[in-house]
């Protein structure tokens, strides 16, 4: 296990409580990327153009890493090439930031094809507006051409670029796969359901006690880096839950943009079930539930969303009443559970049947026949049928979407047309 | 379902050496996820001649929103207050204040921004001065 000294630049006159909370971040991040976090540093003040902190704290640091043994040091905030640089020169050891760490858990998590591009091209976009700095430090001594003056630069830039462009191409093809299947799903009267919300909050707990499932379960973050899809019986509408990657704070754009076929499973849903860890503080769950309306903002358009506030066995009666009246202007639909202990779950699966897109109630009366229970099957199969009548002809009296009771009208009349006109 | 007073301004950008700006207050009210009614709405335009500072842009907030019947707390963008941290600004306001949080807080605000938009689009033209 490498061993590493966590640093972060906090600003002047910020939250303190919110500094705290991304150090504890940081700290779980690092475990997650199996760091054994031998120390840390902070330090308040704006940032050092060459070494994000003070150089003096830098200096202090390289006696840390001595006298620690450390392997490398995680810095908080994103640090720039030059940055990384100085800071390894001085520390004689390995620097990287939060972004770098996130992608290297990423990248051990990553299993699947999709899973594989989709770092590779958060990789590259991190690297991207490095290339130039990177070539040149590196190249300090050594310019290629006559006069010396080459374009290694240049080309190594392109090269990611061109890397990048052929990665998108791939993930566009496969995400086309993806929704092919999902309007498929539609089609199918399959509705969705999509686990969201912030990294470690017993989503994919959730998930394995909803379905029945056995989906891996740590107590770590990013442990879920692809979406799962099962298959779920909410009185007796049949839907789809998927589990999906959590949420963290201050995501760059690139990596939301590098998850952008995984995060449109939640986008796309019929229904987001917000999962919340009730257990925490009041002020961590409204931080984590801004984080997570900021990363819904513009891309849901109009999902309905049901809040689910986990962990409820965690905590008192109280306690709950408390958090659910700090936070309930940032909680739409508001369920408490304990997917543990499954407490609570009737209430959400109702809540969930509630939003689901609805279905209409009809009755269709078709002949006494073996196409008129082939029909009859048919509806078993795309609706929920209430009630059954075999007379003369076959009354169903069932529940389905619009297309279905189209369908058997359009089944009904034309077969009452052939019997007329025999 | 909570009131509050959603507020953009539009405008923040010199033209012919002068700030043309429009500001829109709108009372709406609100669930975590939705707008679910619309109280009220206040437009102001404010023309200044050097850039706007902080205090300012308070200033102009309070004058509209003041205008608005109904209860509740001023809500802008980060950016609306140059990013200053929220308990800094939150002090220098003489009502309540915080930045937008929820996706019905958000809603709000782009009504606003529409709203001010607008506006500030048609007293341009009235004027006879070139938006860009």
């Amino acid at each position: 296990m490498k061993r590493a000294i966590l640093i972060q630049r906090n600003e002047p006159k910020s939250d303190e409580s919110k500094n705290i909370r991304k150090l504890i971040e940081l700290q779980d991040l690092a475990r997650s990327a199996n760091y054994k976090v031998v120390g840390d540093v902070t330090q308040t003040r704006g940032t050092d153009r060459k070494y994000q902190i003070g150089r003096g704290k830098v200096e202090e640091l390289a006696l840390m890493v001595e006298e620690l043994g450390a392997d490398g040091i995680i810095f908080s905030n994103q640090l720039s090439t030059t940055q990384i640089y100085n800071i390894s020169e001085t520390c004689k050891c390995e620097v990287i930031d939060k972004f770098q760490l996130i992608l290297e858990i990423f990248a051990e998590r990553a299993t699947t094809k999709r899973a594989k591009l989709q770092v590779e091209l958060a990789k590259l976009q991190y690297e991207l507006p490095k290339a130039k700095a990177i070539v040149s430090l590196l190249k300090k001594e050594e310019r290629p051409g006559f006069m010396g003056l080459g374009s290694y630069e240049d080309s190594y830039e392109q090269d990611i670029k061109s890397r990048i462009s052929r990665i998108r191409k791939e993930l566009a093809s496969v995400q086309k796969d993806n929704e092919s299947l999902r309007v498929k799903r539609h089609e199918r009267g399959l509705s969705i359901v999509a686990l969201a919300g912030y990294t470690s909050a017993g989503k994919s707990t959730l998930f394995n006690a909803l379905v029945d499932e056995d989906v891996h379960v740590e107590d770590m973050l990013f442990t879920t880096l692809l979406p799962i899809t099962r298959a779920l019986n909410i009185r007796e509408r049949r839907v789809l839950l998927t589990d999906t990657v959590g949420f963290i704070e201050d995501l760059p754009h690139w990596m939301v943009d590098a998850f952008r076929s995984t995060l449109n499973e939640i986008f796309l849903a019929d229904v987001i079930l917000l999962v919340v860890d009730a257990s925490e503080s009041p002020d961590i769950i409204r931080q984590k539930l801004v984080t997570s309306h900021d990363t819904f903002w513009e891309q849901i358009e109009g999902v309905p969303i049901i809040t689910v506030l986990n962990k409820v066995d965690r905590i008192t009666e109280d306690e709950l009443q408390k958090r659910l009246e700090n936070v309930g202007y940032l909680a739409p639909n508001p369920v408490t559970v304990s997917a543990k202990n499954g407490l609570g779950f009737d209430e959400l699966k109702m809540e969930i049947y509630r939003q689901l897109p609805k279905w209409k109630r009809d009755t269709v009366s078709l002949p006494m026949s073996e196409y008129g229970m082939s029909i009859v099957s048919w509806l078993f199969d795309e609706g929920i049928v209430h009630n059954i009548n075999y007379k003369d002809r076959i009354i169903v009296d069932f529940e389905a979407r619009d297309e279905i009771i189209k369908k058997a009208r359009g089944i009904e009349v034309k077969q009452d047309l052939k019997h007329s006109s025999t | 379902m909570y009131n509050i007073i959603a507020v953009d301004i539009s405008g923040r950008h010199k033209i012919n050496d002068r700030y043309y700006m429009v500001c829109a207050a709108v009372s709406v009210s609100i669930t975590a996820a939705h707008i679910e009614k619309v109280n009220q709405i206040k437009i102001k335009p404010f023309w200044l001649d050097s850039t706007p500072e902080l205090t300012d842009i308070i200033q102009v907030i309070e004058d509209t929103a003041k205008e608005i019947e109904f209860e509740g707390t001023i809500i802008t963008e980060h950016g609306e207050m140059y990013n200053q941290p929220e308990r800094v600004v939150a002090s220098m306001f003489s009502r309540e204040f915080k930045y937008q949080e929820s996706l019905g807080e958000r809603s709000s605000i782009e009504l606003a921004h529409h709203i001010s938009l607008c506006t500030r689009n048609l007293l341009l033209s009235e004027l006879g001065i070139e938006s860009r």
